[in-house]
Order: C-alpha cells, then structure tokens, then sequence
C-alpha cells in the first residue's frame, strides 16, 4: 500500500517555479528518502504535502485521502520535523510539547518523558534559552510524541552533533519498526544512503529518478585516488569502468563504476604508498543522471 | 479550546498594559474636569467662540461642556480611537503572528483545520476587546460619576461603549482580514493602523469641512460620534446596517482568503 502518492504534482510561485510535475510513491513501512541541492524544491514538496502551500496542478493523497480536502484527518497521524524550528519563544520546553500534545487525542505524557530520556532534553528550559541542537531535540520530541503512522522530515540533522543524530536514528529505526513509514529529506546522501530503502533525487524542481539506494550504489562512481612509489604506466588503470582519469607524477586519480573487486585486484599488482576512496558528493551523482539522461 | 487558551495566555499581558493606559487615560481626562467645573457655562460659550475647525478637532462640536457627560463625550473619542488602535492591531497580530514567527509550520500540521484555527483565535481575541471595552466602562462610570452629583449617567454611557464595542469590532476585522489577505506578516499591523489613522483624520476632515459631509458613511468612526448618540438616544439604523455589512464582510474575507492563501514559511 502507499502511504503517500503525489501525482504530477507542480506549484509556481507566481512565475517562479517551486516544483514541476513531480510524481512518486511512498510505501507503507519503508523509510523514504528525498535528495537534492538546496533550492531544488524539496521543502516545496513537503509543504504542499501538509497543506501549508497549496499545488497550482496535479494532487496527491496520504493514507488514500487528499492531501488538501482531508487535510486536518490525515495530519493526526503525521509527525513532522521542520529543517528550521521555531517556536514561541516565551514557553518552557515541557509546556510546549504539552501545548504540541493537546493537538491530539491521546495522552502523551509517557512519551514525552521516555522521548526527553533518549534525547537528553531538558525539559524544564524556556525555549527562549536553548542552542540550536536543544531546539531541534524540542522539534523531534514534538514530532514523535504522538506515535505517528508517517514521518516527515525536513533536513533534520543539521544542528545534531553526531553523538545525538546517532540517537536520532536508531529512534528512527525503532519507529520504523514499528510500523512508522518515513519520508526524510536531505542534501546529505550519507545520511540519506544509511537509513532509507529508496530515495527519490530531486533537482532544479524535477524528480530526477526514484531508485533503489542498493541499485543507486551499484550504479553511482567511486572516487579513487592512488598515490604510487614509483611512476607508473598511465594506461595500468585504464580498465572497464574507469573514467576521467588524470595521472599527476606518482599520484593517480579517476572515478570508477562496476565490480569492486576488479579495480582492487589491478591496485594490489602495484606497489602503493597512499589510497583514497571516495564515496561521490551529491553533485557528482547527479552529474552521473544528467550524463544518462543526455 | 487549547488554541483559544495559548492566545489568551499570550495576548494577557498586552490586554494588561492596554487596560491600565485606558483607566489612566479616563482618570486623567476627567480629573481635568475638576477645573473646568467651575467655570460654568463660560466655558462653553469660550468654546462656542472658537474657531469651529479647533473645535473639530477637539471633538466638541455640539457637546454641552459643563454637563460631566457632555465632557465625557469629547473624551470618548479618544478613547475609541484608543479601542480601535487596539482592537486593529490585535487583529492583524492574532493572525499574522504565526507567519511572523514561523510558528504556522507548528500549528498547521497539526490536526486543526485552518477555519478552526481563525474561530479559535477570533473568539480569543473578541474576549480580549470585551474586556477592554468592560475596563473602560467600569472606569468611565466611576469617573463621570464622581462628578455627577447624583446624576444617572450609566445609560449615557452604557450606549457610548456599547457604539464602542462595534467600533472594536469592526477594526478588529479589519485587522483579522489584512492579515489573511496580506502576505507580508510583518507590515499587516502597520497597514491595519495606517488605515485606522486614514479613517480617523476623515472622520475629523469631515467635521472640518461641510463639503465632506458625504463621505461620512465611509469612516465608521461618524457612525458612533459622541454627539450624535448623547443627541439620538441611541444609534442611526443605517449606521447600524453598515457595521453591520462591514462585520460580515469582512469576517468573511478573513476566512476565504486565509483559507486560499499559501502560508508564508
């Protein structure tokens, strides 16, 4: 079943484009994730998602209801972290998840104290006085406390040290086993490549593909950086799957695509003072969808 | 319900400081009274010599100045404007707070439909300018009578703020429905009290100036004049109809275009 089915989905902000003819799917239980630079449209797609921006064409529903005419229902069973939190300054932390709670039908308070545990909040603080990672800790309580069937989250690491974004998603995790489905969007493809199952990449307002991150692995360059003692024929690396590659003196650089084990068998022929593998920043992904589309 | 409390809880200290600054403006206005007592019917016949635009402008006009409620009622003016003042930024802060300070991507993703959102707030902020309008009652009764010397001033007064309470209520909407239409969150309070400021110098433009007469019916503060409700007993039905279409109007607008509207976030 699909939790969310957005359908050609476009919003334009006047004559400036927001999102154009998106369309993807989210299935029940699985761990969603939507990539892009910044600006390419995520947040736009999420915020027409949760109504608080209406689509200029094209619909989409979550759990089977329209996301517009349903609205208030479907949003009982959404948690949602925005990428920045902000909340009224004057409250303490505890009367804000309170406030956050009576939202709901159902008593929360057990959660709110087993979520402040995991998290280390304090909640006794006025949110006027927190960090930035205490706000955002605020943020993921409030969009948890309420068990929701989806979550929706929005850049959510930025602010975490890695300590606390570790526990963020092993809650993540836990949810997901129980049942949560979660759509978590990002420009980070680590994170991204860590927790989800499948990941939709976005780019200048189009959905540029919906893949597999398995499938995305085994498809996407490596970044392969070789430092030798001795210098050596430039041809040596030129096998299958070897691209851009660029000899500087005893050091060796290309990008490779395929079967692993063949390029580090053709390394341990020679002898080698320094490796560097890198898994492709974002951009460079990209750069390997937009050679495919052209 | 919880909505209705966070905007009581958040708007108890304003209402505090604007009660106090209403009760010290009534005192303070009548206590100069005190000194004018005296004098008679001097004092109006020093008025009446005035130029009738200095006379406008300090909203005498026909008010009998030697009577407490005749002098009161030049002191009401200022005390509407005051209610309006606080009523149309109340109005356009209640909505465009959260927008303001991001706060809608809190509130909006909450199961609340957006039309109950406005209701909340509305029945929140309609409390608030009740109260207002009950401090000023209970302080004007308590000066004017002081001075009265047995005189019954209660129904006198109980009409000017009853013609108040309307005036409250129509710049609140007012507020309420350039916040909803306005998508710059920051500048709808200043466009709510620059138009408060227009209608209130027309209103004393018409007073002014005989020629303007017509445009009366444009500024809701002629509708509730001091000097016509002491006059009439009561209030125009005309008036009564255009506060009327007023409220609704604009009641309405409110909630079409808030509901229309993208929020800004």
């Amino acid at each position: 079943m699909n939790v969310i089915e957005i359908k050609n989905l476009t919003k334009m902000y006047g004559k400036v484009r927001g999102i154009e003819d998106v369309s993807f799917n989210v299935e029940e239980g699985e761990i969603f994730g939507f990539i892009g630079p910044n600006g390419a449209g995520k947040s736009t797609t999420i915020r027409t998602l949760l109504s608080l921006i209406y689509p200029t064409s094209g619909r989409a529903t979550i759990f089977g209801k329209d996301i517009i005419t349903a609205a208030p229902e479907i949003k009982k069973d959404i948690g949602y972290l925005p990428s920045e939190v902000f909340y009224y300054d004057n409250m303490k932390v505890m009367d804000l998840l309170k406030y956050s709670a009576s939202f709901y039908k159902k008593d929360c308070t057990k959660r709110i104290k087993e979520l402040a545990d995991i998290m280390e909040l304090d909640l006794t603080k006025k949110i006027d006085d927190l960090s930035l990672g205490n706000k955002k800790k605020v943020g993921i309580v409030q969009g948890l406390l309420h068990e929701p069937k989806l979550i929706i989250l929005d850049e959510p690491t930025s602010g975490l040290d890695p300590l606390m974004q570790q526990k963020f998603f092993d809650l993540l995790e836990i949810e997901n086993k129980k049942g949560a489905t979660i759509l978590f969007s990002s420009h980070i493809l680590s994170e991204v490549q860590r927790l989800c199952d499948r990941v939709a990449i976005i780019k200048d307002g189009r959905i540029v593909t919906v893949e597999k991150i398995s499938t995305l692995k085994e498809n996407t360059y490596k970044k392969f950086k070789v430092e030798t003692n001795s210098v050596i024929d430039k041809n040596f690396f030129n096998i299958d799957g070897v691209n851009q590659l660029e000899q500087d003196g005893g050091s060796v650089s290309f990008l490779f695509r395929g079967n692993i084990n063949s390029i580090m068998k053709k390394i341990a022929e020679i002898e080698i003072a320094n490796l560097w593998v890198e898994e492709p920043d974002l951009e460079e992904i990209f750069m390997h969808y937009y050679e495919k589309e052209e | 319900m919880n909505l209705f409390k966070r905007e009581m809880k958040a708007n108890r200290k304003s209402l505090i400081i604007w009660s106090i600054g209403v009760v010290f403006m009534v005192a303070a206005g009548m206590g100069k009274y005190s000194s004018l007592e005296g004098t008679g019917q001097s004092m109006n016949a020093l008025m009446a010599d005035m130029p009738k635009s200095l006379q406008a402008i300090m909203g005498t006009g026909s008010l009998d100045l030697s009577t407490p409620i005749g002098y009161f009622g030049v002191l009401f003016l200022y005390l509407a404007v005051m209610a309006a003042i606080h009523a149309a930024m109340l109005g356009s802060n209640i909505i465009a707070k959260e927008e303001r300070d991001k706060t809608v991507e809190f509130l909006l993703v909450k199961p609340v439909s957006r039309t109950r959102m406005i209701t909340s707030k509305l029945i929140a902020a309609l409390v608030n300018i009740l109260i207002f309008n009950a401090v000023t009652f209970a302080s004007s009764v308590g000066m004017v009578r002081k001075y009265a010397e047995g005189e019954d001033v209660t129904g006198d007064i109980t009409l000017l703020m009853i013609g108040m309470f309307i005036l409250q209520l129509i710049f609140l909407v007012i507020g309420t429905a350039i916040a909803a239409i306005y998508k710059n969150a920051k500048k709808a309070t200043s466009l709510a009290t620059g138009i408060l400021l227009f209608l209130f110098i027309l209103s004393i433009a018409i007073d002014l100036n005989e020629k303007l007469d017509g445009l009366k019916f444009l500024t809701p503060f002629k509708y509730y004049d001091a000097k016509l409700v002491l006059e009439e007993g009561g209030f125009e039905p005309l008036y009564l109809t255009l506060s009327a279409l007023l409220l609704l109007g604009l009641t309405i607008v409110t909630y079409v275009f808030y509901r229309k509207r993208d929020m800004n976030v």
